[in-house]
């Protein structure tokens, strides 16, 4: 049981980093707080993570297969501002909307992983153009920040599992006796493990999804091995899509409203980039996966929650986000001193 | 583990519903307190009202985008501010983060301040919508959330800011009244508008256009956007001098030091100039006034943030405060420019001259600003 352990950290060494180095920074953060450790807390710590979390995954997936996607933080930006228009009226009409949200964000990967697959452009040309055209459209949609999305559903899902009940009034209110071990758990890690992870997992398991780390590893192996190569970069591409429309929504939720700040784009973009390489994704593809990229971004999230509690002049908050950041990916890069083999360092 | 979990459940139910009694501000009458400083935006503006309670108050600032000149000066007078010693003794935490153009991190900021137990929260938002969250919070934990600048498009905080409505109309009555001194009662002026799309730039424009409609003179309008940058107002402003001409006047709203620059650039007479509050603009003012540039300068100032903190501190204090509070418009005309009073020599262009509120007793000059040592603030 203990080597199968230790076998599984030695095969998984940069995601084993990452979750310890996590785990330091966030229990370090939550005893540095006034009230730490306390619901409101982690309720605040997940609320803020689940956008660049899910974004994080959406980048994963293209980088699994050696390719980056430079549109992830466009389409979440025109998902948001799509949901901010559909996820209106009855409760019914309200899930139409969201379910519209992620075919949304869906279709513009698929459209991503057929321009890719079929045009042969490179994934970071081709997604560089299509993020714009994404830019473009959300602009579109909506040229001023707006939205009437119902202000109860913001409350039930960026709270704990309590006021979810409260709000949409079942389970005695909240306050039934089977719903209390799980009361003051988030609801936003509820939907990150419900329609991030419990997708992931699955699709990792697949062919396609092993294809996916195939293609990243050696996509000429792969090809020459019979697996579907196109079928998995197109998967690939398309689950990104969907994972940035699962980030476009839960915006779209947290904010109440649309808004198509193309800034905001951009910088999210880069941010699941960093996010991915610090959850252990090797960005040359084939080593790392997306539940380590959701580890990553915690870690992006929980250092700037540093500037909260601690005095650090407004000024060079950024200077030191940076150097913090440019420490923890060289911890991911001291295992090149364990390679026996010095040709394992070009891949 | 579980013990652990069901105690903080427990601490946690304890909280909620003891937050749950207390609602926030109450709607009361007015007239609120220093009613010179903290002016009602309108005769239909809302008074609110919080419990008294007693000092010093923990104060936070959250802003959004950091890396203009502005926002740098509003952090550096907030900074200054917050050890002003009218109100040093007031505060017992001031904190200041900027989280980019990232709403769910300036929600998340705003939020971890709450929990915290600050008792006010100063932001510049990074959208006028999507507030809900962090509005509803601090109602139920009674803290004073006061954005600024970027107001949010919601009656149920307290906010400040400037009519820029009114700045627009006071740079056009100027320009007009200066030009009518001279005889002038029609003419061809240059528009120089801000960064399309925003609110600000739309107020301003409209404000100027309708004092340029109702003098009842004739009045050729050529519009170009300078998006409030010097090098962009510059560049549009000496192409629009290269088609079309001469004009009567100029009327710009941010940028101005590029405008003048412009000017001087292609030999254009000096002519009245309306403008921002750059510390470049006054000083080229201050130098060209005998030659025609008799121009006016007011400012969208980084002080509105002490003005914020202000406003929050006296809130706390039990005072009742207008819904939106608009600050006094702090104007310089050509005349009463004063070398190391509203403008410096000295400093840089760049520099945006306005920071004193008489009325608010807010009186932080530029240079002391300028010496604001980073290192040795916190």
């Amino acid at each position: 049981m203990l080597s199968r352990l230790a076998s599984a950290i030695g095969r998984n060494w940069g995601f084993t980093g990452a979750l310890l180095l996590f785990a330091a920074l966030f229990i370090g953060y939550h005893m540095l707080h006034p009230r730490g450790f306390s619901t409101a807390v982690f309720i605040q710590n997940a609320n803020e993570s689940v956008v660049i979390g899910f974004l994080a995954m959406a980048q994963t997936v293209p980088v699994l297969m050696r390719g980056l996607d430079l549109s992830v933080g466009a389409v979440m930006t025109l998902t948001n501002t799509i949901a901010s228009h559909v996820v209106t009226g009855t409760p019914v009409q309200m899930i139409g909307g969201m379910v519209l949200t992620l075919v949304a964000g869906t279709g513009f990967g698929l459209m991503n992983g057929l321009i890719v697959v079929y045009g042969r452009i490179q994934p970071i040309i081709a997604t560089l153009a299509t993020g714009a055209v994404a830019s473009g459209m959300a602009l579109l949609i909506r040229p001023s920040p707006g939205g009437d999305i119902s202000s109860d559903l913001n409350w039930a899902l960026t709270n704990a599992i309590f006021d979810f009940a409260e709000t949409l009034g079942f389970a005695e209110g909240g306050n039934a006796a089977w719903l209390q071990p799980i009361a003051n758990i988030p609801v936003p890690l509820v939907i990150m493990f419900v329609f991030g992870i419990c997708v992931w997992v699955p699709f990792k398991r697949t062919v396609t999804g092993r294809t996916v780390y195939a293609v990243g590893s050696a996509e000429g192996a792969a090809y020459m091995s019979g697996l579907p190569v196109s079928r998995a970069k197109i998967a690939a591409f398309t689950l990104a899509g969907y994972f940035a429309g699962c980030a476009g929504l839960y915006l779209a939720i947290q904010t109440s409203s649309g808004n198509a700040d193309i800034n905001q784009a951009g910088a999210y973009t880069l941010n699941s980039i960093a996010a991915v390489v610090l959850g252990g994704t090797s960005l040359l593809g084939g080593v790392g996966g997306a539940i380590g990229s959701l580890i990553g971004a915690g870690i992006l999230r929980t250092i700037s929650f540093y500037f909260r509690i601690l005095s650090i002049d407004p000024l060079m908050q950024s200077l030191i986000e940076g150097l913090v950041l440019l420490a923890a990916v060289s911890i991911g890069a001291l295992r090149t001193f364990r390679v026996k083999n010095t040709l394992e360092l070009f891949r | 583990m579980t013990f652990r979990m069901k105690l903080m459940a427990t601490a946690a139910g304890a909280f909620l519903s003891a937050a749950a009694a207390v609602a926030g501000p109450q709607t009361v009458e007015g007239p609120g307190a220093n009613p010179t400083c903290f002016a009602p935006w309108d005769k239909s503006t809302a008074y609110l009202k919080w419990e008294a309670r007693d000092g010093p108050f923990r104060v936070a600032v959250v802003n959004g985008f950091v890396g203009n000149t502005w926002r740098i000066q509003m952090i550096k007078t907030a900074k200054a501010f917050a050890q002003d010693s009218t109100i040093a003794d007031k505060i017992s935490e001031f904190k200041v983060v900027s989280t980019g153009t990232d709403a769910p991190a300036q929600l998340g900021a705003i939020e971890d301040f709450i929990n915290q137990g600050f008792d006010a929260i100063i932001t510049i938002a990074v959208s006028p919508d999507g507030f809900d969250r962090v509005i509803r919070l601090a109602d139920r934990n009674d803290v004073v959330l006061v954005p600024f600048d970027n107001v949010l498009d919601t009656d149920k905080v307290m906010q400040v800011n400037e009519d820029q409505l009114a700045m627009g109309r006071a740079y056009a009555t100027h320009v007009l009244g200066e030009l009518a001194k001279i005889g002038k009662t029609s003419g061809k002026v240059l528009e120089v508008r801000g960064l399309a799309g925003n609110s600000v730039d739309r107020d301003r424009s409209i404000g100027i256009n309708s004092v340029l409609d109702e003098s009842g003179g004739d009045w050729e309008r050529i519009s170009v956007v300078g998006n409030w940058d010097d090098g962009t107002a510059q560049k549009v402003v000496a192409d629009a001098i290269a088609v079309h001409g001469e004009f009567d006047a100029i009327l710009a709203q941010g940028g101005t030091t590029g405008v003048v620059r412009a000017m001087l650039d292609a030999g254009h007479p000096m002519v009245p100039v309306s403008g921002e509050a750059e510390n470049g603009f006054r000083k080229l003012m201050a130098e060209h006034a005998d030659e025609g540039l008799k121009g006016i300068s007011i400012g969208q100032s980084p002080g509105l943030v002490a003005i914020a903190m202000k406003a929050a501190i006296s809130a706390l204090e039990g005072n009742p405060m207008p819904q939106l509070i608009s600050v006094p418009l702090p104007m310089a005309t050509y005349d009463e420019l004063e070398d190391g009073k509203n403008f410096w020599t000295d400093l840089p262009d760049n520099f945006f001259t306005v920071n004193e509120f008489p009325p608010c007793d807010v009186n932080i000059s530029g240079p002391a600003i300028m010496a604001q040592d980073e290192a040795d603030l916190n």
